[in-house]
């Protein structure tokens, strides 16, 4: 039998034993190397504020460096700000500014790069696309180098998520390089011109062929980031994704197609299959309305000729789709059914789907109250577009449901970029498939779906949905927030002005050996403590 | 033939005007402009507006030609609308790898056909001729992004990994970046697998052509007085047979580097590889209207230009023939 005495000493050493380990598995991470990371879609340009599309985000994360960054359980977390406070009645924001924070071109980073910054970033002539999520912002005041004041024309309950991650959060820009060379450089991928504080800089973007990053020596985190460099091709063909990524050619897939998640995992059981709650919903968009001047965008409005009617748009979009079989057909079974103006993974998201049951007898009787029947068949236009397949698969479907219900739905294939011109620009469509912006708030889906947004494709002019978003974002208390979040989604589910279908999966591969790399969705893509094991 | 060469230039010019004419039309029929992919998420109407003016886009579009072509006289291609990168500098990083693509995967054709000919051409209705006619047949079928996924399939994977799937390494000295994988063994290890898919499909097409105008030659008289003469098989075949047989097959070879052109836009993106085709895809895709200028203006060039050097191989096949 062994003494108490000895066993306490068993337990000393072995907790002696496990400090130790923390230790070495603390410090275990190797510094060096290249990450071959490869994108399924071209890098648009890099002036982080204006240019579109999640690969520009996914570069302006790792180049630039913000006031705050957030966790993936949503805890807001310092980045080039050491600490913050908010007034009582929250329109205050002060930030202290850490002292060692430097941009690439070495000038510091201090209160009034982060006043230049919001001020381009809100200014017309700049073009950003993070200006609407700004519009709470009254001013921005220096106070000292190291402190900044942003002041709120009201409430905003989600400053600090558009600061930490709306699109690309608030990505802090020199206001020595930004004045010094044009916008033109700075979308062409100037190294001199895009000047970030992030943990990487920019050595060389040549379009179509690459982007290299390399660690930026005097980035504030000490001992961050540990890669030397990252280099990002553009792989569109997921075929030769899957051959790269196997032969370990790549390192990590940022954007990996849905459909080929199998084939990858049949052949590599070692590779690191990412993905989670869906942030991006899957919509089928009905046009409410249409321009009275026959004029697109115009503001005089005339109803739609189909979907303008609410039964209509209930018989086909609530009652006429079934999500499920779409779900089980389209995806495999590997996304989740769905109906809420938010996407499942989406903050204060409800599960509104059951108001809309699958019931082809309601969707007929419901045609018929609107006049459509044997004698006047429903006949609607739903276009799609090439971006990715399975668009068309969810179009496919859909034409097949709603012929049950008498109804013909004739495809209209079209690529991208004619796609976005008639879905942006108020051209003629009736129905269209697609999926939109990850969502991490539902107040970011102002964007789409406000009747003022530009991007508000379906064309409603409801001004209770503005409502709804401006009390959404102006409550404060979280549970009173919830409530209204979910009395929205039920108001949205029954008005149909956006038809969600189901989530949007999105996954990201890995090899084995790159290691602490954290999945965000779309929302961020990090590198600062990625290490490479081999 | 220095004033055949010189008219041949001149004739380019209108041609080229023609074509890059005819493109820059259609592209304006295309429904789409590249201002919505330029604003993205920030577009508003009256943004697209004030866009549009600044790019000359409201301007009706021969006038937007005159435009182009005016400034392409004093050397500048344009600058690309999405990327902001000027035109030329990308098509002059590009060209190298398509070029080089385009002459391997001509060099594949030419390695596969002229053998498969001679052997099908001699040995008629035997069973290597039908071999021939057969992988001709096969290989005219095949499409190259299909061709290109088997062999991706079986070098990348099967292999484990013996040939790298995508991605390019340049010649030594022909870097045009800052960074750039460059060696030799490299460039051919990435070259050789687009350079098979591309050209095997005109192998079979030159196959067959080449067969054909090797039957016909064989049978003429003084291949046969040749033979008469008591000179061997080798040199009445290589030297006076296919030599003649060949005329035709250039001919065609010089025609099909536009599809060579076309089938690099397919077999460049299935392995990722930085060159010209890429660049026009992206271009049409994107409505990027200078750079899809670029575009049909480098590829009509190409496509002149080898049909010249082309015309001018007809004297050292056959020096009967003399251009003034």
């Amino acid at each position: 039998m062994r003494s108490p005495r000895l066993r306490l000493g068993m337990v000393a050493s072995l907790a002696v034993a496990l400090v130790f380990a923390g230790v070495t598995t603390a410090g275990a991470q190797k510094r060096g190397g290249t990450l071959r990371v490869a994108y399924g879609n071209e890098i648009a340009g890099l002036d982080f504020h204006v240019t579109p599309g999640y690969e520009m985000v996914w570069v302006a994360t790792n180049i630039g460096c913000g006031l705050i960054g957030i966790t993936t359980d949503g805890k807001f977390v310092p980045d080039a700000a050491e600490s913050w406070t908010i007034s009582p009645d929250g329109l205050l924001y002060t930030f202290k500014l850490k002292q060692n924070v430097l941009f690439h071109d070495g000038t510091k980073v201090d209160a009034a790069a982060v006043k230049f910054t919001v001020e381009r970033i809100i200014d017309p002539a700049t073009r950003s696309s993070m200006r609407s999520f700004m519009d709470s912002v009254h001013s921005v005041e220096v106070i000292d180098p190291h402190t900044v004041q942003i002041r709120l024309k009201q409430p905003y309950a989600f400053m600090l998520h558009m600061l930490a991650a709306y699109r690309m959060g608030l990505v802090l820009a020199s206001p020595a390089a930004t004045q010094k060379f044009s916008p033109e450089e700075r979308r062409a991928g100037k190294p001199e011109a895009v000047v970030g504080c992030g943990p990487f800089k920019l050595v060389e973007w040549v379009k179509g062929s690459h982007l290299v990053m390399d660690r930026f020596d005097k980035y504030f985190v000490p001992g961050l980031p540990y890669l030397d460099r990252v280099v990002i091709r553009v792989i569109k063909d997921p075929v030769t994704q899957m051959a790269a990524f196997k032969a370990g050619e790549i390192d990590f897939i940022a954007d990996f197609s849905a459909d080929h998640v199998d084939t990858l995992r049949a052949q590599n059981p070692r590779a690191q299959v990412m993905t989670g709650k869906e942030t991006t919903p899957m919509v089928a968009m009905m046009k409410v309305t249409v321009p009275a001047d026959g004029k697109p965008m115009s503001k005089e409005r005339g109803p739609h000729a189909i979907f303008n009617d609410i039964r209509v748009r209930k018989a086909i979009g609530c009652y006429g789709i079934d999500r499920k079989e779409i779900v089980k057909i389209a995806f495999k079974g590997q996304a989740t059914p769905w109906l809420g103006i938010i996407p499942p993974g989406t903050l204060d998201s409800v599960d509104v789907t059951p108001l809309c049951p699958y019931d082809p007898a309601r969707a007929r009787a419901l045609l018929a109250e609107a006049g459509y029947g044997p004698q006047k068949p429903l006949v609607f236009e739903l276009m799609t577009n090439t971006e990715k397949s399975v668009f068309s698969v969810i179009a496919t479907v859909i034409k097949e449901q709603v012929a049950r219900i008498g109804v013909t739905a004739n495809i209209r294939l079209v690529d991208k970029v004619s796609w976005m011109n008639t879905a942006t620009q108020d051209g003629p469509f009736d129905m269209y498939v697609e999926d939109l912006a990850s969502l991490m708030v539902l107040d970011q889906n102002t964007f789409l779906s406000a009747s003022t947004a530009s991007w508000n494709s379906a064309r409603h002019t409801d001004p209770k949905v503005d409502e709804y978003y401006a009390r959404y974002a102006r409550e404060m208390d979280p549970v009173k927030r919830k409530a209204i979040a979910r009395e929205f989604q039920e108001f949205s589910a029954d008005k149909l002005y956006w038809n969600t279908i189901s989530g949007s999966p999105f996954y990201q591969v890995s090899q084995p050996w790159m290691k602490d790399y954290v999945y965000q969705a779309e929302f961020k893509v990090l590198y600062k403590k990625v290490w490479l094991d081999k | 033939m220095r004033t055949y060469i010189l008219k041949r230039i001149l004739g380019v010019v209108p041609t080229v005007l023609m074509i890059t004419l005819v493109v820059f039309v259609m592209m304006r029929s295309v429904p789409g402009d590249p201002v919505v992919p330029l604003l993205g998420d920030a577009y508003t109407e009256e943004d697209a507006i004030k866009v549009r003016e600044a790019y000359g886009l409201n301007k009706p579009v021969l006038v937007q030609y005159a435009i182009w072509l005016g400034k392409l006289v004093q050397g500048d291609w344009g600058t690309s609308i999405l990327s902001g990168r000027p035109v030329l500098q990308d098509v002059l990083v590009r060209l190298p790898v398509t070029l080089e693509l385009v002459v391997l995967s001509m060099g594949v054709a030419l390695v596969i056909a002229i053998p498969a000919a001679i052997i099908g051409a001699l040995r008629r209705n035997t069973w290597a001729d039908y071999t021939a006619t057969s992988v001709a047949m096969i290989g005219v079928s095949i499409p190259e992004f299909f061709t290109g996924v088997l062999l991706l399939l079986f070098f990348s994977i099967g292999l484990g990994g013996l040939l790298p799937s995508s991605g390019w390494v340049y010649l030594p000295g022909t870097c045009p970046m800052m960074v750039c994988g460059v060696s030799l063994w490299g460039n051919l290890q990435h070259v050789l697998m687009p350079a098979i898919a591309l050209g095997i499909g005109r192998a079979a097409l030159l196959t067959r052509l080449l067969r054909t105008s090797m039957l016909e030659v064989i049978r003429t008289e003084y291949v046969t007085t040749a033979r008469a003469k008591g000179l061997a098989e080798r040199p009445v075949v290589l030297k006076h047979a296919l030599k003649n047989a060949l005329i035709p097959t250039v001919t065609v070879m010089g025609l099909q580097v536009g599809f060579l052109i076309g089938g690099a836009i397919v077999v460049e993106t299935l392995f990722a590889m930085p060159g010209l085709g890429t660049f026009g895809i992206d271009a049409i895709i994107g409505r990027d209207y200078q750079q899809v200028q670029g575009f049909a203006l480098v590829t009509a060039l190409a496509f002149v230009a080898i049909n010249l050097i082309v015309d001018l191989t007809y004297t050292f096949l056959d020096p009967r023939i003399r251009y003034a």
